[in-house]
């Protein structure tokens, strides 16, 4: 699956998702591909702070280390520990099994103002 | 934006293609940068490297020429034979460094890199006025490139061959074969630190395509740019821009920096003047002293290039900061995260094994007496890693196969 409908997205190729009373933050099934081999990543502490539009984390492949944004601002509650110890999960599964971290949103309402998909699909269609 | 023979193939598998040098070139196929370096080291690699430039020179007068132009002594070459060799400027840096391939007496193929071709080049027709008898020409379009690297070249290239035998001794001899009626020259060099490794030079226009498709049905992995790369770095060798030519700080970097000078460099014959002796004497004289732990001169030779290995998590790039006992001695010149094959051994036997990771590994430029064994730290995004220097991060076993040192 390139694009997840139920996803909100960020032009940096993130996703957030509605998981209950946190979202749900990943790497879009892209940016994976764009990568090519993901052979690094380094994701935040439980407890940090974010504010929207805060590096979270790094990617890194063979040939580049790229950072990765915090769609929403607020508290990281959870991290995908399993990801950086296997990537390859990213490949298969980015918007479930390869999620990176869950946040607690202090305005909710910052889902609202990201691109749905198919507005990140169009995005794609101008980056391609 | 040029395109090699072998476009169409490297699209038909399905790669990636990215811009370089003004060529367009396969970056990566679809089975990725790790699992392509993987294949190079375990089975055989199949580049294709005919974005390089390749300068033919015949004539009497070739020899003469060439020894007042390279770094290395072409007399030192028979018919068959390559060697490593620099075009150095006055003041003992590289305009580029090349391989110089004596194909007969009098007439030799010089490959030089993508990047610096125009300039090798003008520097070429300049340096050859005042000589007789030589024939410079630029045969890059004439002759496509291929490179087979790794464990099973040998076989898989044997397989292909339909007259003539490959060259004699395993690294750097060259020999004519035919490969279905196309005439090849095959050459016992490359760029990935593998023991078992050829260079194709093949008349594009002759069967070049058939070749290449002979030897993916041989079952030889398409390689490309960023698995070149990254062998390359493994087994330590210079890459211009990076370890060659100008260095992070904006200066020349003198060519005795790079480990593998000694061999490019012939100083044996007192009468030779090349361009860049006098230089690159003072740079030799410099590295004598280091090697008895005599760093009080270090004016023609302030950096080193020397291996390292990370040994805390993370990945340490080009342009990175090095210190050493607190104190900044240099940056990372290339550097990122290398697969390899884990081994078992029995013995002196070596046994890759169907497991593998992944280690930082690289080369960086540093002051010179920060030596083998140094623990060093490398600035990563405000943090400081711990790094090791190393002889080498490749070693090689019985001339067939190449494994990492841990």
């Amino acid at each position: 699956m390139m694009i997840d409908s139920e996803a909100r997205y960020l032009k940096t190729h993130e996703w957030a998702k509605k998981d209950g009373g946190v979202f749900v933050v990943g790497l879009t099934a892209y940016a994976i591909e764009q990568l090519g081999d993901i052979v690094y990543m380094e994701l935040p502490e439980v407890g940090k702070e974010l504010a929207r539009g805060d590096a979270f984390g790094i990617v890194e492949s063979v040939k580049s280390a790229s950072d990765m944004y915090a769609p929403l601002s607020g508290k990281v509650v959870e991290v995908n520990e399993q990801v950086p110890d296997s990537p390859d999960v990213l490949k298969t599964d980015a918007y479930g099994a390869g999620w990176l971290i869950k946040i607690k949103a202090g305005d909710a309402a910052q889902f609202d103002s990201l691109m749905d998909a198919d507005a990140y699909r169009k995005f794609l269609e101008t980056e391609a | 934006m040029k395109q090699t023979l072998f476009f169409d193939r490297h699209t038909a598998l399905g790669a990636r293609m990215v811009d370089f040098a003004g060529w367009q070139m396969p970056i990566q196929y679809p089975q990725g940068i790790v699992a392509e370096h993987l294949t190079t080291r375990k089975h055989a690699g199949l580049f294709d490297v005919s974005h390089m430039g390749r300068f033919s020179l015949t004539g009497d007068g070739a020899p003469a020429f060439l020894r007042h132009v390279l770094t290395n002594d072409c007399e030192k070459l028979t018919a068959g034979q390559a060697q490593y060799t620099i075009l150095a400027n006055d003041t003992g840096g590289a305009i580029d460094d090349a391989f110089l391939y004596r194909l007969t007496a009098e007439k030799f193929l010089l490959v030089v890199n993508a990047s610096n071709k125009e300039k090798d080049w003008a520097h070429l027709q300049e340096q050859v006025f005042g000589f007789s008898d030589v024939v410079l020409e630029d045969v890059s379009d004439e002759v496509a490139m291929l490179a087979l690297q790794g464990p099973k070249s040998e076989t898989i290239l044997q397989s292909i061959i339909t007259e003539g035998t490959l060259p004699e001794p395993k690294r750097n001899a060259l020999g004519k074969v035919s490969i279905g009626g196309t005439q090849v020259w095959a050459a016992r060099t490359g760029y990935t630190g593998e023991p078992a490794c050829f260079e194709l030079f093949i008349p594009a226009a002759e069967g070049a395509l058939a070749v290449w498709d002979k030897l993916i049905e041989a079952e030889a992995g398409p390689i490309g740019l960023g698995a070149r790369d990254t062998l390359r770095l493994e087994a330590g060798l210079p890459l211009y821009g990076h370890e060659l030519g100008t260095g992070k700080d904006g200066k020349e970097i003198p060519i005795y920096a790079i480990a593998q000078a000694g061999f490019a460099i012939s100083f044996t014959d007192p009468n030779r003047q090349f361009i860049g002796r006098q230089a690159l004497e003072a740079q030799a004289h410099a590295k004598i002293f280091y090697k008895s732990q005599d760093y009080s001169e270090t004016a023609a030779l302030p950096k080193m290039v020397r291996q390292m290995r990370l040994l805390d998590k993370g990945i340490a790039r080009d342009g990175a900061a090095v210190y050493y006992e607190s104190r900044p001695v240099g940056w990372v010149s290339s550097g990122t995260m290398v697969p390899f094959w884990e081994y078992q051994k029995n013995g002196q036997a070596v046994q890759l094994t169907d497991e593998h990771s992944q280690r930082a590994v690289g080369l960086c430029m540093i002051e010179p007496n920060v030596s083998v064994g140094s623990e060093i730290e490398i600035e990563v995004r405000g943090r400081k890693l711990k790094a090791k220097i190393v002889a080498k991060n490749l070693e090689n076993h019985q001339d067939s196969t190449a494994y990492a040192v841990i």
